[in-house]
């Protein structure tokens, strides 16, 4: 063998050593040094308690400010809920609140179907009105760890607001809220979730997304037994979506093993391809089928999705279409 | 003069002598015009990683799917499907498997290694084994490289065991690819032209039809081990998807082994049996 030859096999076996080395120690590490990398998703996450079955997020200020919420404001055919809430609690929800960020938490002893949600929102808060509004209808307010923490029962449930931080509010259960607070001062929040947090570290730059774990959120949205038992045995799931003038996203699904992955991408293959052929004529649907995009490897299973604006031009021609129709009866 | 008591040398064995051919095809083969080609075929991903590597470094997602950023491991997903799987593996199985007896019957050198005291099976053997090796040694670095310029830090644990599947699964290919051409070229006139039309209109026509041709192609059962989905890149494979039907790990390893073995023996029993009549 010349040395020429040699030279190149050593470096051939060089990159291969060092890229097996270094993608085996991130494997053997659960993610390279921090070093490296921040941690995934927003601060807010901090206050979720680690065993979180689902968390969400959304960016409120551009969501609102989107032309799609523009929009569909329009289409809104009520807004005095919305205005009597602000009058009551000095929050606008469009102007006060930046981003949200929800969680499921299992119920005591584990219990999927008695899980207690959580939500963490960031923004500017009127503490002494929402205060009084809260003794007003019979609330009670108390000091947990530092925290003033507003409690409401009814019906044997008891709903508490946290002010968490200036600028932050934890909402949700009473037992919700006090994990919260426990979180963040323990350091056993989601983030030390490895599993849920690679999840939120793969998603893109997007204004909203969910992920948690397929079984417990089935349960939850009352899924039939009979369609639950026909997808392929899930185990993990996020949605991420991004919303300017239309909505475009990805939704993926972790499944228990390679082959369920394998099945499914093959069912959703020939669901799409059925989709395509159905929407040969209508210009709006075409663009959206069009759109999906079939990925994921291993165990994952990936759809991207892109639902245009024209899509909305048509639900609001439809809608104008509905309103025109009583006059012309007359 | 007796020639009682001269010992013969033994001539070496099968394993031996295809050592002693990969040892002296191995440099020639590395050095030889044809990887100029390789390299051009190889270096493409490479230089597509660094592309998409200084886009991002500049904040802008290189690659948008109706407006929303594809992640980094979906983007390598497509590249192995699309650049190594259905193009750099066969096209490296068609010009180096369909060249190795081609190359020596055209530089009229066959003669000089099979008048040497080992088989012909060995001198096909020592060849595969020297192409095996130097086109792997050539993919797999690149595809690494590819991987570490595409996917994020973050998400190379997540991605690993994706990773060492698709450098397995790639020479597996290379292997089984260059064990079928490595027949053609030992059995066939115009070996290339054979190996082309089997690599990319045989088996790209078997995928997308319905029934059981699928089952004669190397494709079918390479495809079923890609951790990765199916890109869909265009019509022809929206209907390769469509009539997709996914053989087991199992199904699909044990064939390419079937493969394998069968193809290499029968180049090897081909090279022996065939008189070779170099062109003067």
């Amino acid at each position: 063998m010349t040395s020429k030859t040699r030279y190149f096999v050593l470096t051939a076996f060089g990159i291969l050593a060092l890229g097996l080395t270094t993608g085996l120690v991130a494997s053997l590490a659960g993610g390279l040094p921090v070093a490296f990398t921040r941690a995934a998703g927003p601060d807010d996450l901090s206050y979720v308690p680690s065993q979180a079955v689902a968390v969400a997020y959304a960016n409120v200020q551009e969501v609102m400010a989107s032309q799609l919420r523009q929009r569909l404001k329009k289409l809104e055919p009520d807004t005095s809920d919305r205005d009597d809430f602000e009058t009551k609690t000095g929050v606008n929800i469009e102007r006060d609140i930046d981003s949200v960020v929800a969680a499921m938490l299992p119920g005591a002893e584990g219990a999927d179907h008695d899980s207690r949600p959580l939500v963490v929102a960031r923004g500017r808060f009127d503490q002494v009105r929402i205060e009084g509004m809260a003794r007003e209808h019979g609330g009670t307010v108390e000091d947990y760890q530092g925290v003033r923490v507003i409690a409401h029962s009814s019906d044997g449930h008891t709903m508490a607001l946290g002010f968490i931080e200036s600028g932050a509010v934890a909402v949700g259960s009473a037992a919700a809220v006090r994990g919260a607070i426990d979180a963040k001062r323990s350091g056993r929040s989601v983030l030390s979730n490895t599993e849920l947090m690679r999840l939120v570290g793969d998603l893109d730059n997007s204004n909203a997304w969910v992920v948690g774990r397929f079984d417990a959120m089935a349960g939850k949205a009352g899924l039939p037994a009979d369609l639950q038992s026909k997808v392929p045995a899930l185990s993990w799931f996020s949605a991420a979506g991004h919303l300017n003038g239309g909505i475009s996203g990805t939704f993926k699904a972790e499944a228990k093993d390679d082959e369920a992955a394998t099945n499914l991408r093959d069912m959703l293959r020939g669901v799409m391809a059925m989709a395509r052929l159905q929407a040969g004529d209508k210009p709006a649907m075409k663009a959206m089928v069009d759109s999906l995009q079939l990925g994921g490897e291993g165990k994952t299973v990936a759809v991207a999705f892109s639902v245009p604006a024209e899509m909305f031009d048509a639900l609001e021609a439809m809608k104008s279409k509905s309103e025109r129709r009583p006059a012309e009866i007359r | 003069m007796s020639t009682a008591g001269v010992t013969r040398p033994t001539p070496p064995s099968l394993f031996g002598a295809a050592r002693r051919v990969f040892e002296l095809s191995f440099g020639e083969m590395l050095w030889s015009r044809r990887t100029i080609f390789m390299a051009l075929v190889v270096g493409g991903p490479v230089l597509l990683a660094v592309i998409f590597r200084a886009v991002e470094s500049f904040g802008m997602p290189a690659m948008r799917v109706n407006g929303a950023p594809v992640a980094g491991a979906s983007i390598f997903g497509v590249m192995i499907w699309m650049l190594y799987l259905r193009f750099i593996v066969p096209v490296l199985g068609v010009f180096y498997g369909t060249a190795l007896m081609a190359d020596e019957v055209e530089d009229k050198t066959l003669t000089y290694l099979f008048t040497r005291p080992i088989s012909r099976g060995a001198v096909l053997l020592g060849k595969y084994l020297a192409y095996l090796a130097c086109t792997s040694l050539v993919v797999l670095p690149s595809v690494m490289l590819t991987y570490f310029l595409v996917v994020p830090f973050g998400q190379v644990a997540g991605t690993f065991m994706s990773l060492l599947m698709d450098l397995a699964i790639l020479g597996l290919g290379l292997a089984v690819y260059g064990a079928v051409f490595a027949f053609v070229g030992a059995r066939f006139r115009r070996p290339l032209v054979s190996g082309l039309i089997f690599a990319f209109g045989w088996e790209q026509l078997a995928l997308a039809l319905p029934g059981y041709l699928r089952q004669f192609t190397v494709a079918h059962y390479l495809q079923a081990l890609v951790p990765h989905a199916l890109p869909n890149d265009g019509t022809l494979s929206m209907i390769q998807g469509l009539f997709r039907q996914t053989p087991g790990a199992t199904v699909a390893l044990s064939w390419l082994a079937v493969f394998l073995v069968g193809f290499l023996w029968l180049a090897m029993r081909t090279v022996s049996r065939r008189e070779y009549v170099l062109e003067q």
